[in-house]
């Protein structure tokens, strides 16, 4: 008992105070950025880009980087002859819309899949949500067939160093408690299903955020036969978390950007 | 070197020599790959008895079986057992080929229990049915996939999706006076994988546990093969996101044995630094998760501050806190401790202070302890017979560790010690996982300080092809072994893999058995296999 009430001491606060702080991030690897004055369009890093996130628009002659689908692996930068691509440490990349973090815009089809009862009310309540949440609310995580990458970050969430109580934000045990659906992998065959029920179990309103690469477009498992890509071929998502695996003070950005609390 | 290449090479020759005299008629060919692999062409009409052979009175236990689609190469399909020799280093592999007309084999389940799971996996991604089998249920794919489907034969389109069929999924029952089940998943309430698990229960023991498991399957085999072998180094390390270093060395070293490169010493000794790194990491992780599960919140904090403090150091290192691309094909990308050692030295000693304070702590708290003792044992005889591996092994009297039996990278020249308890229940589990932190720590202390200056890559571009060869390394759960064949233009013709958590998902079955069920959370987590390792 003395020896624990010595450690309780000793370590008093180890918690990090982002966002309000912001965080040293000078050895992180965040998003890649290509140099367009350096690059020569040769291609290399397009055609060995593990989860083809790079695309080059043959009109136009412009190359750019499709972050939802990017996996941060910094493959680009080595094989770049002319150095044009760099890793920068930004980490902060959460959207609203899918197309913000893309290169070549792509159609997101609208599905429906909730109760109609519900719709009604809910498209009333949306535009409240971020008054009705006010500064607490409720998160189930639900993994729809990921790596454990990203379900490992959420859970350092909890950690000393996030805690991330402390912004009114905690993990709930069922849907049917929480305000938020965290979803996290590529919404594989076997789990659609469940991902469905846990949606239709949320009570309206509801927020969904697709944390990683994989629940934004299907990263780097996308087009399998077990996979789809992205989770919001399956479930409307309001934020997308782009990373493999984002830090958890990416997904803290991105909770609080579905929450309008950070620009 | 060459003294081991030769030494391996006599006891190869007399195992060789010792079965074609055993099995005369039965043995049709034999080749010796990488030094240390021996492959056996058999009769697949007599492969029940090599296979009892070898498992019982040879002793050497399954570690591997899978098939693979060889119809480009010979018109067959190949069904391939994998049997290890662990105190002299070296696999024992036996082929057999599959007529495409009569898809099927005898099963060895009956002899050769370890072979229970892998022949249902093959039946499902093959459709070769082990004929004989003792249950020969669905594996991998769930009531929703149709029957005659089978994704790993060539002639299966990788992109092609396939409608959802209708079928109900068929539990064990257990009947009898009272008992009742708890079905529990796929989404569980803590931040963790999908998987399913149905208990059958009275009162509160648990009679039977089945798990119900592959809700994450994403098809990662299938989805490499025909792919270049530098982007399948990227899959490989997203297999399952805390094992990401131990994947991609093992899937290095496989390569590397293909394209016969030696990697740069110094290359070795940061594989070493990293892969100690990241079960340091998982090991931290685990011990906080089984405290909480214990409800004992200042334990749990402490452990997590701890593996907070692990992933600083990776942070420093690399930037990259689960130490995603750090490996290369040929050795690492960058030198990565040039000018940090001191400082990471520092941090890891302060870690070691903080891990002796806290055990001291815990092992101290008589109703923490009273709650691990004697629960969730894993008998030895069980944990033998599934070829339960890593610590979870190791807590119930299987001490065997592949960087000991099958020593890689710069495991050779240093010095670490094996925990082995024999007792199996959790407290053991988590001894073993205290006792290989410290190991972990000091191993590191002594790559840092002992590592030689110098490259670290030694590139390789282009690969044979269909060669094949074996990855073999100790993940945080245990042993992890990768087979690759490789196919034209620098491409993966089969990858197959198997992670620690697949041999173990069946011991954590039987552990439980008998155990109340607000027991079985922790349990688990002593356990703490990967769902995504396993479903793949
Ligand atoms: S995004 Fe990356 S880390 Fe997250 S689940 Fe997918 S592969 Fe794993």
């Amino acid at each position: 008992m003395f020896n624990t009430v010595k450690k309780i001491i000793k370590y008093p606060r180890v918690t990090g105070d982002y966002p309000n702080k912001p965080l040293d991030s000078s050895l992180f690897i965040g998003k890649p950025e290509i140099d367009l004055s350096k690059c020569n369009r040769c291609g290399e890093c397009l055609s060995r880009c593990p989860s083809n996130a790079i695309v080059m628009d043959k009109t136009s002659n412009n190359i750019g980087i499709n972050y939802d689908e990017c996996i941060f692996c910094a493959l680009c930068e080595d094989v770049c002859q002319s150095e044009a691509v760099k890793m920068t440490n930004s980490f902060e990349l959460a959207e609203k819309d899918k197309n913000k973090l893309r290169m070549n815009t792509l159609v997101i089809e609208e599905k429906n899949i909730s109760d109609p009862d519900y719709e009604i009310i809910c498209s009333d309540l949306k535009a409240n949500i971020k008054k009705i949440f006010g500064r607490s609310l409720q998160i189930r995580e639900v993994d729809s067939g990921s790596c454990n990458g990203c379900d490992t970050e959420i859970n350092a969430l909890n950690n000393p160093f996030n805690d991330i109580e402390r912004l009114g934000i905690s993990f709930v045990p069922s849907p049917r408690h929480a305000d938020m659906l965290l979803v996290t992998g590529t919404a594989v065959r076997n789990m659609q299903n469940a991902l469905i029920k846990a949606y239709n179990a949320t009570p309206d309103p509801k927020i969904v955020v697709a944390v990683g690469a994989c629940a934004c477009s299907g990263g780097i498992f996308k087009d399998a036969y077990a996979t789809s890509n992205g989770i919001d071929s399956i479930v409307p998502v309001d934020v997308y978390v782009p990373g493999c695996p984002p830090r958890p003070q990416a997904i803290i950005y991105g909770i609080l950007k579905a929450l309008d609390r950070v620009r | 070197m060459d003294n081991i290449i030769e030494s391996k090479n006599m006891i190869l020759t007399k195992l060789n020599s010792k079965l074609s005299e055993t099995f005369s008629e039965d043995i049709y060919r034999s080749v010796v790959d990488n030094t240390n692999e021996l492959y056996l062409e058999a009769n697949p009409e007599h492969i029940l008895e090599i296979c009892t052979y070898i498992n019982t009175t040879l002793g050497y236990p399954l570690i591997s079986m899978f098939a693979n689609d060889e119809q480009s190469l010979c018109d067959k399909y190949a069904v391939y057992y994998v049997f290890a020799d662990r105190e002299q280093g070296i696999l024992l592999i036996i082929k057999t080929l599959v007529d495409p007309n009569k898809m099927e084999i005898r099963s060895i389940t009956k002899k050769v229990h370890a072979a229970a799971l892998y022949e249902r996996e093959i039946n499902d991604l093959f459709g070769i049915v082990p004929v004989g089998h003792p249950n020969p249920k669905r594996l991998v794919f769930h009531s929703n996939w149709p029957q005659a489907e089978h994704p790993l034969r060539k002639d299966f389109d990788v992109k092609h999706k396939l409608d959802f069929a209708k079928e109900e999924t068929d539990f064990q029952k257990v009947t009898g006076e009272g008992v009742y089940e708890i079905p529990v998943g796929p989404i569980h309430a803590g931040i963790i994988e999908p998987g399913h698990f149905r208990f059958s229960v009275v009162g509160e023991p648990i009679i039977n546990l089945e798990a119900q498991l592959y809700y994450t399957h994403k098809g990662i085999e299938k989805m490499c093969e025909g792919q270049s072998i530098e982007r399948c180094l990227y899959v490989a390390e997203r297999i399952s996101g805390d094992e990401t270093f131990a994947n991609s060395l093992t899937y290095c070293q496989a390569i590397e044995k293909i394209a016969k490169v030696k990697i740069p010493t110094r290359a070795e000794y940061t594989r070493v630094v990293f892969a100690e790194l990241e079960r340091l990491t998982n090991h931290l992780g685990d011990l906080g998760g089984l405290c909480l599960d214990a409800a004992y919140g200042f334990a749990t904090f402490q452990f997590r501050m701890m593996k907070g403090w692990a992933y600083w150091i990776a942070d420093e290192l690399c930037g990259m806190r689960f130490l995603r691309s750090v490996n290369k094909l040929g050795g690492v990308r960058q030198d990565f401790i040039l000018g940090k050692e001191l400082k990471t030295i520092e941090e890891l000693k302060k870690i070691k202070s903080e891990l002796e304070d806290t055990v001291k702590i815990i092992k101290s708290n008589s109703m923490f302890i009273d709650r691990v003792e004697n629960t969730g044992i894993l008998q030895t005889k069980i944990a033998t017979d599934l070829n339960a591996v890593g610590p979870s092994g190791r807590a119930s009297g299987l001490c065997f560790d592949v960087r000991k039996s099958f020593p890689y990278e710069a495991y050779k020249q240093l010095e670490f010690n094996i925990p082995k308890h024999n007792n199996g229940d959790i407290n053991c589990r988590m001894n073993t996982k205290i006792k290989e932190c410290f190991e972990s720590i000091y191993l590191m202390i002594q790559a840092i300080e002992t590592m030689p200056s110098g490259k670290l890559l030694e590139p390789v571009k282009t690969f044979e092809p269909y060669q094949c060869a074996f990855g073999l390394t100790e993940a945080p759960r245990g042993e992890n072994i990768h087979w690759i064949m490789t196919g034209e233009n620098n491409t993966i013709f089969r990858y197959k893999i198997r992670t620690p958590s697949f041999c173990n998902w069946p011991a954590l079955c039987h552990a439980v058995k008998g155990n109340i069920v607000p027991d079985f959370p922790i349990i688990n987590k002593s356990f703490n296999l990967s769902y995504a390792g396993n479903d793949l």
